[in-house]
């Protein structure tokens, strides 16, 4: 009988020594986030090489997330991608590099944030967005590319301005990637159909809602202007605040923020996008309906403007002849600004020093100006439509205009004049302004003006005062 | 004769006891393992995490005791989830909790072809929930969907759907009406038909009428099941995501956020994870306390 207890004691210890084991196991793993260096890649890495690695070099592997994803524009450039990947393994024979997809849909945020804190992350990252790099550095993804970047030869071919969401307490994060200018773009063809003339598109803010209301035509099913009412909305609202002559924060001298939400200029273009749907009844119905069910209706002929790019409709298959692009309306301030946003390359604070060595190498490489001249060559063989702006001060992309349009690219040409950034901390105060925004775009009683105070008052508390708090330390 | 059996069995019984009493060990530890990973381990990571600034690449960050909790509690945001998320719970137990209790006492009713309706009944349940809502989401477009195509026929609509303030909630709550609780109507059947048929024949001997049977002997007789289905409804109920995050992510104008997504917001997209497990917590403990109160009152109900 006493056997049985201390057995029965015995038992239950192990079972508990067991879950305890088990756990410690599971915790370690979570914290110890350079662990992808063990060795089982690295011999694997040795054994695929052909010839002997160069003797001073240790094989490395780096994994890089830049496989273009299912559907986007950019997939049309696979076999250049293919080519220069080989190009870059002859050049460095001990660095292998593997090469993985960003998930569609909009949902690259979530998945490299739960890699990366799963310590899983990409050891370089091609695609972390302006407004979003300052989330990113203030939680450590990035490493201080600093030192590295004092070194760069090229580093002058940057602007100031093109590396200022990379930068914080002097300190550089990040190697742009792509820069984009935002322009609206339009359908030629519904143009002409609804009696306007294709070529002058609308200039100011009356001109578009008369053209978009003699574009809104229930029996064909087509409307005037697409306009984006899902939780990207802030994205598109800020520049019609822009053309009222003011933003929706303010960045201040010593680094706090101010709310703007309630200023004339935001609550006159809140007004207009209240006055599109319920008053010129100049929209798409289902105004929260996805980011690509609204460039499906542009590319089916159902919209007649949209704000963006042409390149995905003619990636589609539309013919760019019946596409036209233009400056945004300029506003009560007299004027329109165009945002200029892109990405940039990180890479990995925690990989390993040799990983990081690798991925800068990586990055230099497709980054550099044959880079960028040989991407230029390749997409006007191919007939697609081109990034009419490089990050880089001498890669100059006006080489392959003759395939496009000139007044397509005379429009960019003239956004390129009035370029402003997105609005200071975007990506904490996204929320407030979406719901600001569908508050009003889904209920005909809503107040402008009430809505961003609202909304104005909440963030302040919740993540101004909580900011600037961090800041003054 | 029996001095045999007797002796046989006392023979036996040695041999069992020696791979007997740690064989229900052996049985219980796997589900004890996953128990401990997967639930009791987030638990109390979560707990951790609560009381830092919590830094997800390099945890823990720098310990900040209450100040996340501090930090939510007064928020509007917050007060605006609690709220959606009780209206989320009384609607779904006005236009869900009684349909299998309702399907359960009519198939009692059913002679033939009960087997068949039960069978009916469960197939809903197979398909994953999320697929449901997916279809719903679509049937859901103002202008292309099947339900504003079919009631337009009708001559009514066509309705915003997941696209107005107010009616958006509701459309969230009703693929549960139709499609998800197989398992709830087995259970409430089973209970019915443990009810013995001769008080039932007496009843309606005496006279009782068909509603006076439910109320006066089906629905005391489930009240046991009933109670362990609606403790773990309510649960459910609070703790709702699947259906929002897949139609609607919270919005619009942050109708449809509930509290389970309010944590998933703060967490995932403003990067303040010390916070969102402090909220993680708030709401176990609310939950909990809930689900307590509900014991307590069932104990002193049954005496």
């Amino acid at each position: 009988m006493n056997n049985k207890g201390v057995m029965k004691t015995a038992a239950a210890t192990l079972a508990v020594a067991m879950l305890l084991a088990s756990t410690a196991c599971g915790g370690e793993k979570n914290d110890t986030a350079s662990s992808p260096d063990a060795s089982p890649s690295g011999s694997a890495a040795q054994s695929t090489q052909s010839g002997s690695p160069s003797a001073s070099e240790a094989p490395v592997e780096i994994v890089v997330w830049d496989y273009p994803t299912d559907g986007s524009a950019i997939e049309v450039e696979i076999p250049f991608f293919e080519r220069k990947w080989k190009e870059f393994e002859s050049k460095y024979p001990n660095i292998k590099v593997k090469h993985e997809q960003i998930a569609a849909g909009g949902k690259d945020r979530e998945q490299y944030l739960t890699a990366m804190a799963g310590g899983n992350g990409p050891d370089a990252y091609p695609a972390n967005p302006f407004p979003d790099m300052e989330k990113y550095i203030a939680n450590g993804f990035n490493a201080d590319l600093t030192e590295r970047w004092n070194q760069y030869a090229d580093k002058d071919q940057y602007s100031d301005a093109v590396m200022a969401a990379a930068a914080k307490d002097g300190k550089i994060y990040g190697v742009p990637h792509d820069i984009y200018i935002m322009a609206m773009t339009y359908n030629k063809k519904l143009f002409k159909d609804a009696g306007l003339d294709p070529a002058s598109p609308p200039k100011t803010w009356d001109e578009f809602v008369a053209a978009a209301q003699k574009l809104t035509n229930p029996a064909k099913g087509t409307y005037g202007f697409n306009i984006l009412g899902m939780d990207w909305a802030d994205w598109h609202f800020e520049y019609w605040v822009w053309a009222a002559g003011g933003d929706l924060t303010q960045k201040n001298p010593d680094g706090t923020a101010t709310l703007t939400f309630t200023s004339d200029a935001a609550v006159k273009a809140l007004q207009l996008y209240k006055d599109l749907k319920w008053k010129y009844k100049v929209v798409q119905k289902n105004v929260v309906q996805s980011y690509d069910e609204n460039d499906k209706d542009f590319q089916t002929g159902h919209a007649g403007m949209i704000i963006g790019s042409p390149d995905g409709a003619i990636k589609n298959g539309v013919d760019i002849n019946d596409l036209g692009v233009m400056t945004l309306p300029a506003g009560p301030s007299g004027k329109a600004y165009h945002q200029t946003g892109g990405a940039y390359w990180s890479i990995n604070a925690h990989s390993s020093p040799e990983k990081q060595d690798a991925a800068w190498k990586y990055i230099m490489f497709m980054t550099s100006k044959s880079y960028y001249d040989d991407e230029l060559a390749f997409i006007k063989e191919s007939g697609a439509f081109p990034p009419l702006v490089n990050p880089r001060k001498d890669v100059d992309p006006s080489t392959v205009f003759e395939n496009i349009p000139a007044d397509m690219v005379a429009a960019y040409k003239q956004a390129s004049e009035n370029l402003h950034l997105e609005y200071f901390l975007k990506a904490r105060l996204s929320k407030y302004v979406v719901t600001a925004i569908q508050s009003v775009l889904l209920d005909e009683k809503a107040d402008p003006l009430t809505e961003l105070q609202k909304q104005q008052d909440l963030a302040q508390k919740e993540v101004i005062d909580p900011y600037n708090a961090e800041v003054k330390k | 004769m029996q001095a045999s059996v007797v002796t046989e069995a006392v023979r036996a019984k040695p041999a069992r006891r020696l791979h007997g009493w740690w064989m229900p060990i052996a049985f219980l530890l796997p589900s004890l393992v996953s128990f401990a990973l997967f639930k009791y381990y987030p638990l109390f990571k979560l707990f951790y995490m609560s009381f830092f600034a919590y830094q997800v690449a390099s945890p823990p960050g720098d310990f900040v005791g209450f100040h996340n909790y501090a930090e939510f509690l007064g928020t509007d945001s917050f007060m605006l989830a609690l709220r959606n998320t009780f209206v989320f719970a009384l609607l779904f137990l006005a236009m869900t909790f009684w349909v299998p209790i309702v399907q359960a006492l009519l198939l009692g009713e059913i002679g033939r072809g009960n087997s068949t309706f039960r069978f009916l009944y469960q197939i809903p349940s197979i398909v994953p929930y999320v697929v449901t809502v997916l279809i719903w989401k679509w049937m859901y477009n103002p202008d292309f969907g099947l339900l504003n195509y079919y009631l337009g026929k009708l001559g009514l609509g066509p309705y915003l759907w997941l696209n107005n303030i107010h009616m958006t909630k509701f459309a969230i709550v009703l693929p549960s009406l139709v499609a998800t609780q197989g398992i709830s109507i087995l259970l409430y059947y089973s209970a019915i038909r443990g009810i013995p048929q001769d008080m039932l024949e007496a009843a309606k001997v005496d006279g009782a009428g068909p509603w006076k049977r439910i109320t006066a002997l089906l629905v005391p007789n489930m009240r046991f099941i009933i109670f362990i289905q609606f403790v773990g409804f309510m649960t459910g109920a609070l703790l709702i995501f699947d259906p929002i995050y897949v139609m609607t992510q919270g919005g619009p104008a942050e109708s449809t956020t509930t509290v389970s997504l309010h944590i998933y917001n703060t967490a995932f997209y403003q990067y303040r994870f010390g916070v969102s497990a402090a909220i993680s917590v708030v709401m176990f403990a609310i939950t909990g306390l809930i689900t307590y109160a509900q014991l307590r009152l069932s104990k002193s109900a049954d005496g």
